[in-house]
C-alpha cells in the first residue's frame, strides 16, 4: 500500500502516552496508532453533520424557548 | 437528526447543563464563560474537570460562575457502553453522557460531533459553544454586536475550529436578526 510520510508536532505528554500504549503492545507501532486514531476521528466527525449541529445551535440560540 | 428544526428544550426555565471540556475552554478563551451563569446549574464531570485543569485551568475558577464537580453514580448501561465504542468517545465525553443521563432533563454542552451523535441516540439535548454565544443575545446577556465581534474573533482567539464558510454562515444568520 502506498503511504505518505508526514511530519507533525505533538504535545510531549500525548506523545509519551502514545509511546507507552505501543510499548504495552496495544498497537503494532506508532505509525499504526496514529493512522488508527486519524481514521476513527474522521469516521466520527463528518463535516456535514458538524455543520448541521452548528447551524442548529444558531437557531436554538436565536429562537429557543429556554 | 438535524433537518432544519432546532433541537431545543421545551422547558421555559434555563435548564441544568452538563459540560464537556470544549465549551468550557472555548468560552473562556473568548471571555464568555460568564454566559453559563444563566443556567440553573453547571455540572462538570470529574474527567472533564481534570482535562480542563490540564489545558485551561482558568476556565474552572471564573468568579461569576459556580461549577459543580461531579462523578457519575449510576453504572453505565450496555446501550451507553455500545455507543461509546461506536462513536469512539473519549473518557470525558463518555462521563458527560453518563452524568447527563442521571440529570434528565438536562442539556449537554459539547463541541464534539461524535458526542452529539451519541447523545442524540440517548434523547439527550445538546448544544455547543456557538449555541451558547448566540443564545446570549436572546437572553440579553450580550448585545448582537458584541456577539458578532466575538464570532469574528474566534479564528484568532479560540481553539474552536470552524470551517471559514460555516463561520461566515453563522455570522450572516446573526447579522440578519434585527
Amino acid at each position: 500500500m502506498n503511504k505518505t510520510v508526514i511530519q507533525a508536532e505533538l504535545p510531549p505528554d500525548l506523545t509519551a502516552r502514545a509511546r507507552t500504549y505501543v510499548e504495552e503492545g496495544w498497537a503494532t507501532d506508532f505509525n499504526e496508532l496514529l493512522a488508527d486514531a486519524l481514521r476513527r476521528f474522521l469516521e466520527s466527525h463528518s463535516s456535514r453533520v458538524t455543520e448541521a449541529y452548528v447551524m442548529n445551535d444558531v437557531q436554538w440560540g436565536l429562537h429557543g424557548n429556554d | 437528526m438535524c433537518n432544519g428544526a432546532y433541537m431545543g428544550t421545551t422547558d421555559q426555565r434555563p435548564p441544568l447543563v452538563v459540560c464537556d471540556a470544549g465549551p468550557l475552554i472555548h468560552l473562556d478563551e473568548v471571555d464568555a464563560l460568564d454566559l453559563l451563569a444563566d443556567f440553573a446549574e453547571v455540572l462538570v464531570p470529574e474527567t472533564v474537570w481534570r482535562e480542563v485543569e490540564r489545558h485551561r485551568p482558568s476556565a474552572l475558577s471564573h468568579p461569576g460562575i459556580t461549577l459543580r464537580r461531579i462523578s457519575p453514580r449510576m453504572i453505565a448501561s450496555p446501550e451507553l457502553e455500545a455507543l461509546a465504542q461506536v462513536f469512539s468517545l473519549h473518557t470525558g465525553e463518555w462521563e458527560a453522557l453518563r452524568v447527563a443521563l442521571e440529570f434528565r432533563p438536562g442539556l449537554l454542552l459539547t463541541d464534539d460531533t461524535a458526542a452529539r451523535l451519541a447523545a442524540g441516540n440517548l434523547q439527550i439535548s445538546t448544544h455547543g459553544t456557538i449555541g451558547i454565544l448566540v443564545r446570549a443575545i436572546r437572553r440579553r446577556q450580550r448585545t448582537r454586536d458584541e456577539i458578532l465581534a466575538v464570532l469574528k474573533s474566534l479564528p484568532s482567539r479560540s481553539t474552536l475550529h470552524l470551517k471559514r464558510s460555516l463561520l461566515e454562515a453563522v455570522i450572516s444568520e446573526v447579522e440578519s436578526i434585527s
